[in-house]
């Protein structure tokens, strides 16, 4: 066992994890304080999603953090099981940074379903398997234990070459499971019958995707800041795949949008021609335009091109403006598709319209609860850096 | 596993099954709701504490049958009642709301005193042992000081508990009596009345062409008619719809009209002429049964359709088709007679030419036509002996001395046919509302400084608000009982909460109409806070008055004794109960079938053609239908209605219009949270061209202002109503902060509207007001 | 014993407006007052023309009942299910407030209910079938909904179908559903 002294040295010091430790306690006071204020006054008081909009921040904020972390499992798993071996280098941190994230989207769905409690015992009680949402729990609660699988081998004191199999083996199904959990993710929007935006196999496909980008975008990201933006040498061969990796991603979501966009603006009056023309023209088109494409798209590929993934601080910028954009990207999803409304908002018909669409925007405890997702997710994550060997030694 | 499904449906879902052998022993009318018994164990142990209570709405003035579900001393749900045909079986929106009335958090729950100035809202409570003396007392004084009774004025509207607060006025014994007709239906009632010596009803369920002049009956509702003239419609029946607004009624029609408001008697008088020219009248029943006849014909010559359309901006060639039309369906063709006409000073004149059509086509007292009502006579307290006292003036309304010129608008209407010392024919027990005001605060002839005000609020209903507070102001006593806080209330010195109508026994009512039927009410649940019925009221000031001698020094001392003996005995400290036992003693089995059924009738088929029997006098002077009214030529009055174009508003000003929907009666239902949320604010319907010159967006605030005072409404913008005019909904824009629901929230419409009056019948002419408008 | 097969059948073209079915099923339902939380409504469709030559109708409508049942597919605690006579329930005991349903749903016919704290919606008025109607049936002054079995051809709501041509709301979907408006 090395020591924590030794573990922090090789880092940019205990100051900084616990600068950030404390950063994410802060965060858990402020989720804390508004998961009290969900308890007290009921959703409805005090979340602003409403009857045409019903899913809205928090679902969003859930997609992101659950599907960058199947997209961490996904680049763990190519470490492990395909022998890539610049990946494998980094297997601990992904295996923990995939394992807290998802706790951290965890907290999302938690604080958004009004009774998870009862979901869980009437999931094993009365499950309707027809149900994409049935499958989501399966597969993530299955991600969430294959990645507590994973933990549990990496830091096994004493390990065996048979450890090493398993690790393989392990990290496989992650991969495996992830990707099923994430197109499934998809899936659950793409069987709502009444929303055009999100039917077909597009979502699927894209939030691999874009969850795969995330995965990498989130380890420059994180592995620039624990070295204050000077990785060390010999994670830089790692790094560099990593951003061809993110760079790659971003190029295939660019091919998606493309398609996407004009394939729906010919569905013509339909709600998905709606969707994405509140994107492009409507309430979101400073998310879309800004947000989804300037900061997830264009310039952290613009990087990338211009710095050949070679520049690791430029990688690690990438990464973090990568993470910023993706979350209006994930927003813009779940918004988009329904804010065309079911019915039209006239006189009588109790449906609340603006200029043809439903409107939402999200409440303070909602963004408080998101707060809460990042808290968990930095909190634990620097605290395992802070006490924990997160390095991984050459296989 | 379905059968478990099913009981776990059941238990969730039947929060009450209907179904129970005890709650048919408790209402006979249960059978009625199509239930039948069932053995499902789980529904008889809910049936338990449910019951089905018949009894009457009293949400507006139609009074329609309802079966109240009751379920552990609470009301669940109104029904409609299936035996109570003249609605069909129906509640409407504001007769299913009415479940909420006795919860309603703003209701009156305490006698209350005035603490600090009118209107500041500070109020004490105080018992109602307390509140009975000191009304009593205040009679007493005001009697004592003006040596007058009628020195103090008895406001009430209609309702089953009216009749008491009646007894109230009749024992203190003022003249002075104000009732709401003369803001509502005043002017039609004379007008048909003067035709037919009766104000009838219409046949909508054979009729095959109907004429509707403003009458909105798809919004104003009054049964059978507005489902009536629905049902009627699609098989056969052919709707004309005249209104400068496109409302659901017009929505309805297969004709709509905008006409130019305050011309509709131009268009009446055309479709006359038209008739009359093309011998399409009905020659026969002409000369069987009218009076005047000849004269008609020489006086409508004039009313050429060409001539119509310039007033009415109807074109000729639509007035000739309407009156072809009218003509070819008749006696099945209804001109319908409407019910608030409060619209202009010469509306008599209008009424009366609507008559005279149905007269000359012969559609009167048969299927399809006008139909005179028939009624359920009940027994009265015949015997019931009042004291003849001798400080005791009459009606201030009547026996002003001065002229009140200033309430008719200076047009060429004014120039004859209308009085203006003295309103030509008020109803001695209604008055005229608008004159009676402009009488009291001139103390023309003699002051009044007493106010009972019962269900009525004069504040928010009498054009005109800061007058009416005006005449508050100078009043010394003012006590109202009512439900809630309404502004009147708010005005008051003393404030008795009456229980609602759900919580209290009422007298029966007898509906009369081409299907008459009789209603009564019946607690279905008991009183929630300290109120009473307003017969308990009347019974508690009057023993109150009993006991002060002043108050009976001028009458004889046997009149006293005759008075207790026959009215305040048997019927004020006796039980409603007894009231309805003895209303409906001359039909064996009716008082256990209103128990029962929540009704009572005779029959249930229309009856025609009572009128037309040998020998029948009608109820004018002649004893003819007179189309030429000899007593209105007696009076100095047009004999036949003469058109005269009345003002129209500047090119920068609109006329304000009014109307009813199904979502409020009046201005008392606002408050209750069902009917706010259906219209939580009112909003001013503005043509959209000429919102466009005013720069008016939908949803704009702007301000209303007419000579009398102004107001802040939101905009609606819309093509539904003609240029020329806007219309805003009633009940709005309150004084009162004990209508929490709508206190300060949109626009008063007696804020702004102007007092002119209709001096024929005394109704208020509502619709002379123009206004200017803009943006907020 | 014949399998009851519930359906409405409505003609628009009798709707006021009059908003007494919406406040009945209110009461009726235990339907808190709020502008989300409703089970029925009326709209006032666009008007058509210029003044003075205008057009409007009304179109009352409510949870249609699918038979192809996009909301109970999605739940995942099947707290959305169907009655044997076709009437689309939600038992509140299993709702997860997902509100996944509410996403599917192509008519916006449900709402989330605080005071139960389920997602709920028209259930025909369940509770008092099959001895009474519906509230907004009983209650509607012109009689515009009809309620019956689809299975009884003798019923009014089979009679009425076969006598008169009929739309359901947003075929495209393929919901089949059991409201259906005759012209």
């Amino acid at each position: 066992m090395t020591t924590d002294t030794k573990s922090a040295s090789n880092l940019a010091g205990k100051t900084l994890t616990t600068s950030f430790i404390v950063i994410g306690l802060i965060l858990l006071a402020i989720g804390g304080y508004a998961s009290l204020q969900v308890l007290l006054k009921g959703h409805e008081a005090v979340y602003a999603v409403n009857r045409e909009v019903p899913w809205g921040l928090l679902i969003a904020t859930y997609a992101y953090f659950v599907i960058t972390s199947t997209g961490l499992a996904f680049i763990g798993g190519l470490g492990h099981a395909f022998g890539f071996e610049k990946y494998s280098k980094m297997s601990k941190r992904i295996v923990v940074m995939a394992f807290v994230i998802l706790l951290a989207g965890f907290t999302q769905i938690g604080m958004e379903i009004g009774h998870p409690i009862r979901l869980m015992i009437y999931l094993i009680l009365s499950p309707n398997l027809n149900a994409p949402i049935v499958w989501m729990g399966v597969f993530y609660g299955i991600e969430l234990v294959i990645l507590a699988v994973e933990l549990y081998i990496i830091f096994k004191p004493n390990k065996k070459e048979s450890d090493h199999n398993t690790a393989k083996i392990v990290g496989f199904f992650a991969l495996l499971v992830g990707v099923l959990a994430t197109s499934n993710l998809g899936y659950v929007f793409g069987s709502l019958n009444a929303r055009p935006f999100y039917h077909g196999v597009y979502f699927s496909i894209f939030l691999v995707v874009s969850g795969v980008t995330a995965g990498a975008a989130l380890l420059l990201a994180i592995h620039n800041i624990l070295y204050k933006f000077n990785v060390p040498e010999n994670l830089h061969s790692s790094m560099k795949a990593l951003g061809k990796l993110m760079g790659a991603g971003i190029g295939v979501m660019i091919f998606l949008y493309l398609w996407k966009i004009l394939s729906s603006l010919y569905t013509q009056p339909g709600d998905s021609y709606l969707a994405v023309k509140a994107l492009l023209t409507g309430p979101l088109s400073i998310n879309f335009w800004v947000g989804e494409l300037l900061l997830a798209v264009i310039l952290p590929l613009a990087i990338i091109v211009f710095s050949k993934a070679s520049n690791m601080k430029a990688l690690g910028i990438a990464g973090i403006i990568f993470m910023i954009g993706l979350f209006f990207t994930r927003y813009d999803f779940i918004v988009a598709g329904q804010l065309p409304p079911m019915r039209e908002g006239l006189p009588g018909s109790g449906v609340h319209t603006v200029n043809g669409l439903a409107q939402y925007a999200p409440s303070t405890t909602e963004w408080m609860i998101f707060a809460l997702g990042w808290g968990v997710f930095i909190f634990l994550y620097f605290l395992a850096e802070r006490f924990l060997i997160l390095d991984t030694e050459e296989h | 596993m379905k059968m478990g499904k099913l009981e776990l449906t059941r238990r969730k879902f039947l929060t009450v099954s209907g179904a129970t052998a005890s709650a048919i022993a408790l209402s006979g009318a249960f059978s009625a709701v199509k239930a039948v018994e069932s053995n499902n164990q789980e529904s008889m142990q809910h049936g338990k504490n449910s019951k089905f209570i018949p009894s009457a709405c009293g949400m507006c003035v139609n009074k329609c049958g309802l079966i109240a579900h009751v379920e552990n001393g609470k009301i669940r749900k109104l029904n409609p009642n299936p035996k109570f045909f003249k609605s069909r079986a129906m509640l409407c929106a504001r007769g299913n709301a009415g479940a909420e009335e006795p919860y309603n958090p703003d209701r009156l729950k305490k006698p209350l005193l005035r603490q600090g100035k009118r209107g500041e809202g500070k109020w004490k409570e105080i018992s109602w042992e307390e509140a009975f003396k000191l009304a009593a007392e205040k009679l007493a004084e005001l009697k004592q000081k003006y040596q007058n009774r009628s020195s103090v004025a008895f406001i009430s509207t209609e309702g089953f508990q009216e009749e008491f607060f009646k007894m109230l006025s009749t024992s203190y014994g003022s003249t002075n009596t104000v009732r709401h007709p003369t803001l509502c239906m005043a002017s039609v009632i004379q007008g048909w009345s003067s035709v037919f010596g009766t104000y009838p009803d219409a046949d909508l369920t054979e009729a095959d062409f109907v004429l509707m002049l403003g009458a909105n009956r798809a919004e104003s509702f009054m049964t059978p008619d507005t489902i009536d003239f629905q049902k009627s419609m699609p098989k056969k029946q052919t709707l004309v719809y005249v209104d400068p607004r496109f409302t659901s009624t017009a929505a309805k029609a297969d004709k709509w009209y905008a006409i130019k408001p305050g011309t509709d008697l131009a268009f009446v008088l055309a479709i006359i002429n038209v008739i009359i020219s093309e011998n399409l009248y009905d020659e026969n029943f002409v000369n069987k049964y009218t009076h005047g006849f000849e004269d008609l014909v020489k006086h409508v010559k004039q009313y050429t359709p060409e001539w119509a359309e310039k007033e009415c901006e109807i074109p000729a060639d639509e007035i000739i088709w309407v009156a072809r039309e009218f003509a070819k369906y008749a006696p099945r063709s209804v001109v319908y007679p409407g019910r608030r006409t409060s619209w202009y000073v010469n509306d008599v004149y209008f009424r009366r030419a609507c008559a005279i059509l149905a007269a000359i086509t012969g559609s009167w007292d048969t299927p399809g036509g006008i139909v005179p009502k028939s009624s359920i006579p009940l027994a009265k307290h015949d015997s019931a002996l009042y004291p003849l006292y001798d400080m005791v003036e009459p009606r201030i309304d009547v026996s002003r001395k001065s002229s009140f010129k200033h309430l008719i608008p200076n047009d060429e209407r004014a120039k004859h046919g209308l009085p203006y010392d003295k309103c030509a024919y008020l109803n001695e027990i209604d008055g005229s509302w608008v004159v009676f005001r402009d009488s009291v605060l001139k103390s023309d002839p003699y002051p009044v400084k007493g106010m009972f005000v019962y269900k009525q609020n004069p504040v928010e209903a009498v054009p005109n608000r800061e007058k009416t507070l005006e005449m508050m102001q100078q009043m010394e006593f003012i006590c109202t009982i009512d439900i809630q806080m309404s502004d009147t209330a708010w005005y008051s010195d003393l404030v008795l909460p009456e229980s609602t109508y759900l919580e209290r026994w009422d007298p029966c009512h007898s509906l009369s109409g081409i299907w008459p039927i009789v209603v009564a009410r019946q607690p279905v649940i008991e009183p929630i806070f300290n109120t009473k019925s307003m017969k308990e009221i009347t019974a508690g000031i009057v023993n109150e008055m009993l006991k002060i001698p002043s108050l009976w020094d001028d009458c004889w001392e046997s009149d006293v004794e005759a008075f207790k003996e026959t009215v305040v005995e048997p019927i004020l400290n006796q039980p409603t109960e007894k009231f309805i036992e003895h209303q409906l003693s001359p039909y064996p089995g009716a008082h256990e079938m209103m128990l029962k059924e929540g009704v009572f009738y005779l029959d249930d088929k229309a009856k025609y053609g009572q009128t037309k029997k040998e020998g029948f006098r009608y109820k004018t002077k002649t004893g003819k239908i007179e189309i030429y009214n000899v007593r209105y030529a007696d009076d100095g009055l047009d004999p036949l209605p003469v058109y005269a174009s009345p003002s129209q508003p500047k090119p920068n000003e609109f006329r304000v219009i009014l109307g009813r929907h199904a979502w409020n009666t009046h201005s008392g239902t606002q408050n209750n949270e069902y009917l706010h949320e259906l219209e939580p604010e009112n909003a001013v319907w503005i043509n959209e061209k000429r919102a466009l010159e005013l720069g008016i967006m939908d949803g704009d605030y702007v301000y209303i202002k007419s000579s009398v005072g102004e107001q802040k409404i939101k905009a609606k913008v819309t093509k539904k109503i003609r240029p020329d005019c806007i219309f805003y909904t009633h009940g709005f824009g309150r004084l009162s902060k004990g209508l929490s629901l709508v206190y300060k929230v949109g626009a008063s419409q007696a804020a702004i509207l102007e007092d002119y009056v209709d001096s024929v019948s005394g109704n208020a002419a509502m619709h002379e007001t123009f206004v200017e408008i803009r943006k907020a | 014993m014949a399998k009851k097969k519930y359906a409405i059948v409505l003609d628009a073209s009798k709707c006021l407006n009059c908003k007494a079915c919406t406040v009945a099923c209110k009461l009726e339902n235990h339907v808190p007052v709020g502008h989300e939380t409703y089970r029925i409504w009326v709209t006032e469709n666009e008007i058509h023309g210029n003044f003075p030559n205008l057009t409007q109708t009304f179109q009352p409508s409510q949870c249609q009942h699918c038979e192809n049942t996009p909301c109970a597919s999605v739940c995942p605690t099947k707290a959305t299910y169907k009655t044997e006579e076709g009437v689309v329930l939600v038992d509140y005991d299993k709702c997860v407030l997902c509100k996944a349903c509410m996403t599917a749903c192509p008519y916006d016919a449900r709402f989330v209910n605080e005071h139960v704290a389920a997602v709920e919606k028209c259930t025909m008025c369940y509770h008092r079938l099959p001895d009474r109607e519906p509230a907004c049936v009983e209650t509607c002054p012109t009689k515009v909904r009809v309620f019956g079995d689809l299975n009884d051809p003798e019923s009014e709501v089979s009679k009425l179908l076969a006598k008169n041509p009929y739309y359901r709301l947003k075929p495209s979907v393929n919901t089949r559903p059991r409201l259906f408006y005759i012209y």
